[in-house]
């Protein structure tokens, strides 16, 4: 009855409506750490916004990577669980150890202009089934000794959480 | 620093006066100046969502901490195999008779011994991170100067890729953050040579296909930009530079 082994996506936006400690965090930092790093593409400070300098500056695009540094930390500590993402019980369940981090506007003039993301890409579930308008999946290697069970988790698919990637049954 | 106070201080120094919208901005959720998509909160906000979501019954803890950008260490070596090299920059001021300037923040960043920088791919479906955060961003650190103006890194003598000559990028900024000076560092070409032609790694390269006096960067700087480096391959390399900025 398995359908696959998947990997899901979800990219969780941060910008100035985001509220709670963590994203306020990520957001303050970043910003901090966008305005050091943009000053090496922005020497005459002719640019003002992210887009300015991606689109005129060779090599702005490195930002993203250059920025990621300043919140490497926060992600770490989410102990390896995707934020937000929460099973049918109300738990947090969704383990990753990858993400990418990106800009999707800033400004050096206007802090609310600053806008990121952070993409958690899952571990490998084990997708068994669809009931209803969740899935029914298993975290690959939470086996329950006993018997011979498999400890599934129920989630719904909500907005900006996607599937990554699908390896079909063997 | 206090955050909020290293950000203000920043835009000023940057001679951006906009403490308004920071002040909009540190208060929690003023909505009206929210532009796109909130989704982080999908159990609050995505009511118009086929779809509900539980919403989550947790324990208030931990709290998140405060987290320094994962620049900030002096060990960048993470895992890099190569020569040991100690780097020691020193930054004086020129608007203060040269003295030497306390509390500047000093980014360094320089190739690994077969020439890649620490970089991942940002095209749509490209590679991700993993969590083991540090090492995405090996060779790569940020220091501030003691009273002595001194920062000090431990790594790996770089190697060396075309058309460049062996160097050190660095970024100097008061601190505040403010961009003070972006400059590379030169290294000897007797030392490299030495280096470059008996460690493997750097063995498997050979010599640079640059010299300095021909390099696109130091041919018309080489007399501020080429460092001091002593030592030997079994005991480890130092490099000292002293670089200047107008703080």
């Amino acid at each position: 009855m398995k359908k696959g082994i998947i990997r899901l996506l979800y990219r969780k936006i941060i910008d100035t409506s985001s509220s709670k400690i963590w994203e306020k965090l990520v957001f303050d930092h970043s910003y901090t750490e966008f305005l050091m790093q943009a000053q090496l593409y922005n020497r005459e400070k002719k640019y003002s916004t992210f887009g300015e300098l991606i689109t005129h500056v060779p090599g702005a695009e490195k930002l993203h990577f250059l920025v990621s540094a300043s919140v490497t930390g926060y992600v770490q500590q989410l102990n390896g669980k995707v934020p937000d993402i929460l099973n049918n019980t109300g738990k947090h369940f969704l383990p990753f150890s990858n993400f990418r981090f990106e800009i999707i506007n800033s400004d050096i003039r206007k802090k609310e202009q600053h806008q990121v993301a952070i993409n958690f890409v899952s571990e490998p579930l084990t997708w068994y089934d669809t009931i209803g308008d969740r899935l029914l999946v298993a975290v690959n290697g939470n086996k329950d000794i006993r018997d011979e069970e498999v400890l599934t988790e129920m989630f719904s698919l909500q907005p900006f959480l996607s599937i990554h990637s699908l390896k079909e049954p063997a | 620093m206090e955050r909020k106070a290293f950000l203000r201080n920043g835009l000023a120094a940057l001679g951006l006066g906009i403490i308004a919208p920071l002040a909009c901005t540190k208060s929690s959720g003023s909505s009206s100046s929210s532009s796109s998509s909130s989704t982080s909160d999908s159990t609050s906000t995505s009511t118009s969502s086929s779809s509900c979501t539980a919403t989550g019954s947790e324990t208030a803890g931990p709290y998140p901490t405060v987290t320094p950008s994962s620049y900030v260490r002096s060990n960048i070596v993470d895992g890099q195999t190569g020569v040991a090299l100690t780097i020691k920059i020193t930054v004086r001021n020129l608007n203060n008779s040269c003295a030497v300037l306390a509390g500047a923040l000093v980014d360094i960043w320089h190739c690994t011994a077969l020439g890649y920088y620490s970089e991942y791919s940002d095209t749509p479906g490209g590679s991700y991170a993993t969590v083991d955060y540090t090492a995405s961003h090996f060779l790569r650190g940020r220091q501030t100067t003691d009273s002595n103006g001194l920062v000090t890194f431990t790594s790996i003598f770089p190697g060396w890729y075309s058309p460049r000559a062996p160097h050190i990028h660095a970024h100097v900024y008061n601190s505040s953050g403010t961009s003070l000076l972006i400059t590379q560092i030169a290294f000897p070409t007797d030392i490299c040579n030495t280096v470059y032609t008996t460690v493997s790694p750097y063995s498997d390269r050979g010599v640079q296909d640059t010299a300095n006096t021909a390099d696109m960067v130091f041919s018309d700087s080489l007399a501020t930009e080429l460092s001091t480096v002593t030592g030997s391959v079994s005991a480890g390399y130092v490099l000292t530079q002293t670089i200047y900025v107008s703080a």
